[in-house]
């Protein structure tokens, strides 16, 4: 896919998002509009190897979003890759569905439970090794929320990851800058992100998580990195893409009224 | 007296690394984690199978996280730590990451109960019955003796899932003299027969009750004895109904009251509709700090054998 199309990938991902949640009022529209753009890059820009029908592939690279109040983000393309049908996006959340609020390992697709941050870098770290044990060349990427890094456990697996010099093993640190109650750099300052890791012995790479053209050459450059593990620190805005969630914190896990509503749609295109 | 209960020189967390080493050496699925807890056959598991071995580091809620990722890629986890880190320190990995997927990892804790007694209080695990069993689909297992211990290692290697196997910090005296597999698929062990009073223990404390057993008979008191080595699951039919031969129940523990393995007792009793008197010996809230060996512990927080056979003597003559 060239930009353009990557970008329309991302409208109709957020099309989709948006429809799925508003329908049953459940979900986090920001937390998820912030990461799309890394989200169609990974899957739509040719950086993970990942088969249509076919997710059980043991070489397939495993994508984790461990920010989990973001999983609903995945599903949309997992049912776009066949792995489950479409219209299971229409039951998202309700008995006898399959899609809940968090990511079930057993929904196709996803690689391991999500909903308590923390557990993505460790999970990940697991994955790579058993890759590297296996003899086997897949990637594992690792979607973590700014947020997320505040959990001592991602540190304890990023030290780890280094050690073992796990270059199969990615991280992208979703940068919205924000948490439930506010700005993380008001409420608990997260720092300079991008030497945290690099001092944990990870190479990094900071870009707009919104921009295509600087997130596919990040992964492209990713795939030359020997030795160690690699993190991409996206610079993003939480609600990208309707203008009155962006960047605002309240709206992690509010729903829109009705003349919002109309005002959303119109600019994701929906009306 | 006669020494018949002389602990055994061998660990019984040797016995079990060893058992792990020999099933490694034929699969390499098999992966050993230590969180920075040594062993004597830890040392040869590790020169002979480097590849299989790995240093989490102090770092236990991340061994857990590994361990996921590793069994959800087929890998057949052993995770080896102290006890009280192993258990409550990554209690929130353990629910959400393995119990949660129902992953076949198996936690091989260090020093249960009062086990590194000197330590005190950071090193006790008067909760991890109560923490542990709370977990979804668990199964938890304390092995008393190297016997007990190599065949439920054995039985961990052999059908993996997610399990918590209890080792004593100290060598055991032999219990069960080659008789541990009749027990094994009962979930306990009816290692004394008595009349009317039965004390439950697992572990440790098992040789303190044998040697209560030994001064009530001399009173003319004739206990049984059962050892509850897997608190859970509880075999709920089958020991409900040896309980109901006997008038009372008295157990011992190195845990807190609330939510050890005497609740697992009357919650079991509860749930088969059964009444009979129950005392139980164990830690109450507001325990301390006291500096001193474990029997010395013990005596502080009224688990000592006098204890046990003057609860014993009242039980029985209530």
């Amino acid at each position: 896919m060239n930009i353009n199309d990557l970008e329309n990938k991302a409208l109709w991902l957020r099309q989709e998002l948006f429809e799925m949640i508003i329908k049953q009022k459940k979900g986090h529209i920001p937390s998820c509009y912030s990461c799309v753009e890394v989200m169609v890059a990974l899957y739509y820009g040719g950086i993970v190897n990942i088969k249509h029908r076919y997710p059980e592939d043991p070489d397939r690279d495993r994508v984790v979003v461990s920010k989990g109040h973001a999983a609903m983000v995945q599903y949309p393309i997992l049912a776009d890759f066949n792995f489950f049908p479409k219209s299971e996006l229409l039951k998202f959340t309700q008995p006898g569905g399959l899609l809940g609020m968090y990511a079930d390992y057993r929904i196709p697709g996803i690689e391991g439970i999500s909903g308590s941050l923390g557990h993505g870098i460790g999970m990940g770290a697991g994955f790579a090794i058993a890759a590297r044990h296996d003899g086997k060349k897949y990637k594992s990427y690792i979607i973590l929320g700014d947020g997320e890094c505040y959990e001592g456990s991602i540190w304890e697996g990023a030290m780890f990851a280094a050690h073992h010099e796990l270059d199969n093993l990615v991280a992208i640190v979703d940068r919205n800058a924000l948490c439930i109650l506010g700005e993380t750099e008001e409420l608990l300052s997260l720092g300079d992100l991008e030497n945290k890791w690099r001092s944990f012995g990870w190479e990094t790479f900071t870009v707009d998580g919104h921009s295509f053209n600087e997130l596919l050459p990040a992964f492209d450059k990713i795939r030359e990195v020997v030795g160690k593990p690699s993190v991409i620190i996206a610079n993003t805005i939480k609600g990208k893409g309707i203008s009155f969630m962006e960047g605002k914190s309240e709206w992690h896990n509010k729903m829109p009224d009705t003349e919002q509503l109309a005002q959303a749609r119109s600019e994701l295109g929906l009306l | 007296m006669k020494m018949t209960n002389k602990p055994s020189s061998q660990l019984m967390r040797d016995i079990v690394i060893n058992s792990i080493a020999k099933a490694a050496e034929k699969d390499k699925d098999i992966l050993f984690i230590s969180a920075d807890l040594g062993a004597k056959a830890l040392d040869g598991f590790r020169r002979d199978l480097p590849n299989q071995f790995i240093h989490a580091g102090i770092s236990e809620q991340n061994m857990v996280d590994l361990a996921s990722g590793l069994a959800l890629s087929g890998k057949k986890v052993f995770l080896y730590a102290m006890a009280p880190f192993i258990t409550a320190r990554c209690f929130e990995q353990l629910k959400c990451v393995i119990a949660s997927m129902g992953l076949p990892v198996t936690l091989i804790s260090v020093g249960v109960g009062l086990g590194y007694d000197h330590a005190t209080l950071t090193h006790f695990t008067p909760e991890d019955i109560a923490c542990m069993r709370s977990l979804n689909g668990i199964e938890v297992l304390t092995p008393s003796d190297g016997e007990s211990a190599e065949a439920i290692i054995e039985q961990a290697i052999a059908v993996p899932k997610f399990r918590y196997i209890r080792l004593d910090r100290q060598g055991q005296p032999e219990l069960y003299h080659g008789n541990f597999r009749i027990s094994q698929g009962l979930g306990f062990g009816h290692i004394r027969e008595g009349k009317e009073i039965v004390i439950i223990a697992c572990g440790a404390l098992l040789q303190k009750v044998l040697a209560a057993q030994k001064i009530l008979k001399s009173d003319g008191i004739n206990i049984g004895i059962i050892d509850l080595f897997r608190v859970k699951p509880i075999n709920t039919l089958e020991l409900g109904s040896l309980l109901r031969a006997y008038r009372c129940i008295l157990t011992v523990e190195e845990q807190l009251l609330d939510g050890g393995m005497s609740s697992a007792v009357l919650e079991m009793l509860a749930d088969q509709n059964i009444l009979m008197p129950v005392k139980r010996l164990g830690m109450k809230d507001g325990f301390s700090v006291v500096n001193g060996n474990r029997d010395n512990l013990h005596e502080f927080y009224g688990i000592d054998l006098e204890n046990i056979v003057e609860s014993a003597r009242e039980l029985v003559r209530d």
